[in-house]
């Protein structure tokens, strides 16, 4: 018998994730992207590697995915990480009020914290605020959003995964009963038309979720929700460093490359694919992350993004809906064969939503293979182009 | 497309002025001077064989050679070998990375003195003969 | 809001390039990237072109603008065109042509790869930092035996390569950004400076500094194939 044939829509960092999984299956993997590599949401993340402190009081469940995450990221994809970990720093009395929640919710969790001196936290990280009541250090850490999706597929592509960017799925291939037997496509970069048959096929195009479910008249519901970054042209800090409070705009500053990254905001929208900045939240970014480190307002603005998180669940304030991920059979859901949707998670967790939605796959396919992804180094990310 | 190595019709990138800077500038006429004083060695060689052809021939030719358009053109030779010398020394000493940050400053002195140089000749040769 | 013209190069497949205008109202404090990925929002959906972080993190997004090599999601609007006026986007110099904007970086990957170019180094090991920047070693880890980890300035965007005059008749010429990755690294590796030592290798820049003119990310590239040359030439010295 040939191999299982399974088309994945989207190349962020959950589609190369599972298509990566997938090639470790050993299934016969197509990855279909309309624009180039983690051109979406996930080139646009804060590049934040989650200890799960973030989530560690009021959404334990993604904290803990988070710190579990963290730790195979940390071994099987190094070289996009910079390990250097995290501060939740404590500037205000309710800041300081909140500290023994942290802990206690840390603890929980099973992620390692660790209180510093105000003075040793200045030690460490000079720019920060002087201010600082108290300090805890997490094992956060940041990556680079285009690698760490690159390092998947070019694992994936090294294990026989093929790759059509820049090629939009325009619609569904339905049988008779209105199961998905493959996708039409449109190759943007040639302006051809053709279409792939598959055994399955795995939509993981994030906030763009519903418009390929739509086409297969199937349903999911999500809330897409963006957030503003601002980057500044100086490394100021070296590690995360997070305010210690429950989270809010503009509490996270973070080290990439010779920058420092202001984050974020969350509001709701319609239109997904091109989302206005909105300045006011730029001066919120720069007036928040000055409370963290100071010397930004010395920094000058480098570059000023959006990204649209795809929140599971009906719409309602952003921060109030979990950060966890969620695949969906569409069997289940609408009665729609050879279709499974996963989405939500965080950059983070995309190993392990990779995992799940294979899990899935395989389930579908009545196989039983286990995943090996955890403990699977990936490839260079430079092999993406140049193999 | 990627260059083909030695590809002449990519040979014009290497003169187009398009988005240059002063480095790209300085890049450009040390080329153009490269390329006149390999034309100028070519036309000194055709002058010299003229010797061979007996006096009366080269003594007619000096005589054309002072004329204001050979002189302007004796010149453009001294204006190019002064530049592409003095930029020599600057590509030298950037070589040993000595002054790479001043790279632009040195430009524009080997520039300044090959067009000082070239006054100096040029009102000479305007002026003695 | 400005209206002003977006002049942008075409290609598909085996056709010949040719060049299309698209008229967009933009906000000024925009870059330039926002308005390529408007146009294809709202314009044109067969529009190709590179792009990921948004923030010069990447090196994606890199293209000419105005003839000039620009990293996109940094180059403000105001800052290359006027109320009303055309600003032409085109694909980078010196790399296949894949569709519209969007070039094939293999070539340089495959160098980058070459050289060994670290993909992440130790904090330390960045010398020459930019102005108002603590020296790095002077910050301190936890404890004395662990080392920041960072990763490189150089983001790979191909851009040095793009307005190098050299890798425009030479694609076997390493280029700025595998040359100055050899420089961070040193020589003490015979392999690099082997690379670094040969016909495609230091001695064929001919110092034009276009690298380190339009680097987006302080590398300086044309200083550190100078610097490499100056260690090239110390050891071919000491060996003799």
């Amino acid at each position: 018998m040939s191999k299982p044939h399974v088309i994945v829509i989207g190349a962020g960092f959950t589609g190369t994730a599972i298509a990566h999984d997938l090639a470790l299956r050993d299934f016969d993997v197509t990855v279909v992207e309309r624009g180039p590599i983690a051109s979406g949401t996930s080139g646009r993340t804060h590049g934040l590697l989650h200890s799960g402190g973030r989530y560690a009081v009021k959404d334990q469940e993604s904290a803990i995915e988070c710190i579990e995450e963290n730790i195979i990221l940390r071994k099987i994809v190094p070289e996009v990480i910079e390990p250097n970990g995290g501060l939740f720093v404590a500037l205000t009395e309710s800041d300081l009020a909140y500290k023994e929640t942290f802990i206690q919710g840390c603890e929980a969790c099973g992620i390692p914290v660790d209180e510093i001196t105000p003075q040793e936290a200045l030690r460490l990280e000079p720019n920060l605020n002087p201010k600082v009541l108290a300090a805890l250090i997490v094992p956060d850490g940041t990556f680079d959003p285009l690698r760490l999706a690159l390092s998947f597929a070019a694992s994936a592509k090294k294990n026989g995964a093929t790759y059509h960017l820049f090629t939009e799925v325009v619609d569904m291939l339905l049988d008779g009963q209105g199961n998905v037997t493959g996708v039409k496509v449109w190759d943007r970069a040639n302006n051809t038309r053709y279409e792939i048959h598959s055994d399955m096929v795995v939509n993981a195009t994030g906030a763009w979720v519903g418009q390929i479910t739509q086409m297969a008249h199937a349903h999911v519901p999500i809330t897409p929700t963006p957030g503003i970054m601002v980057a500044y042209d100086q490394r100021l800090v070296n590690r995360a460093i997070n305010r210690l409070n429950r989270p809010s705009d503009g509490d996270i500053v973070l080290p990439q490359r010779r920058l420092a990254v202001v984050g974020t905001t969350s509001f709701s929208i319609e239109e997904v694919d091109y989302v206005p900045i909105d300045r006011s939240q730029v001066d919120l970014m720069l007036e928040r992350g000055a409370e963290l480190i100071p010397a930004i307002r010395q920094a000058k603005e480098r570059g000023v993004y959006m990204a649209v998180r795809p929140l599971i669940g009906a719409s309602g304030p952003g921060r109030s809906i979990s950060r966890t991920f969620k695949a969906y059979d569409h069997k289940e859901l609408d009665n729609v064969e050879g279709l499974v949707t996963i989405t939500g998670g965080k950059a983070t967790t995309c190993r392990a939503m990779a995992e799940k939605t294979v899990d899935i796959v395989c389930q579908k396919l009545g196989l039983n293979i286990p995943c090996t992804t955890a403990a699977a180094p990936l490839t260079s990310y430079r092999e993406f182009y140049s193999r | 497309m990627e260059p083909q190595k030695n590809d002449p019709k990519n040979l014009w990138d290497w003169f187009n002025p398009k988005g240059r800077n002063v480095g790209g500038w300085a890049f450009i006429l040390n080329r153009i001077a490269a390329l006149g004083l390999v034309f100028y060695l070519y036309l000194h060689l055709f002058v010299l064989g003229k010797l061979a052809q007996g006096p009366q021939v080269f003594d007619q030719f000096i005589a054309t050679a002072k004329s204001p358009l050979y002189i302007l053109g004796e010149l453009l030779v001294i204006a190019a070998a002064l530049y592409h010398g003095l930029n020599g020394v600057r590509v030298l000493l950037t070589s040993f990375n000595i002054g790479v940050p001043q790279q632009k400053q040195m430009f524009y002195t080997a520039l300044l003195l090959s067009v000082l140089g070239t006054l100096v000749f040029a009102v000479r040769m305007f002026t003695v003969h | 809001m400005w209206k002003i013209t977006y002049r942008v190069h075409r290609q598909k497949g085996n056709e010949p390039p040719h060049y299309e205008t698209f008229q967009v109202e933009v906000d000024p404090e925009e870059y330039v990237l926002d308005g390529v990925e408007k146009i294809w929002a709202s314009e044109d959906r067969s529009l190709t072109f590179r792009h990921a972080c948004h923030h010069s993190t990447c090196g994606a997004c890199g293209m000419r603008v105005n003839g000039v090599e620009k990293l996109t999601c940094i180059t403000k609007i105001k800052d290359v065109v006027q109320d009303g006026g055309t600003l032409t986007v085109e694909p980078l110099r010196n790399f296949p042509v894949v569709s519209d904007l969007v070039v094939d970086l293999g070539p340089l990957y495959r160098k980058m790869a070459a050289v060994q170019a670290p993909a992440v180094h130790a904090l330390s090991m960045t010398p020459w930092e930019g102005q108002n920047i603590a020296p790095p070693a002077d910050i301190p880890m936890r404890s004395a035996d662990e080392e920041y980890i960072r990763l490189p300035d150089c983001i790979e965007c191909g851009i040095c390569i793009s307005a190098c005059p050299v890798a425009a008749t030479d694609p076997e010429y390493f280029g700025p950004a595998p040359l100055a990755a050899i420089q961070i690294q040193g020589l003490d590796k015979p392999e690099l400076l082997a690379l670094a030592d040969s016909q495609e290798g230091v001695w064929r820049c001919h110092s034009a500094f276009e690298c380190s003119a339009v680097c987006p990310s302080n590398v300086d590239p044309g200083r550190r194939i100078m610097d490499l040359r100056r260690q090239v030439s110390a050891k071919r010295l000491k060996l003799a």
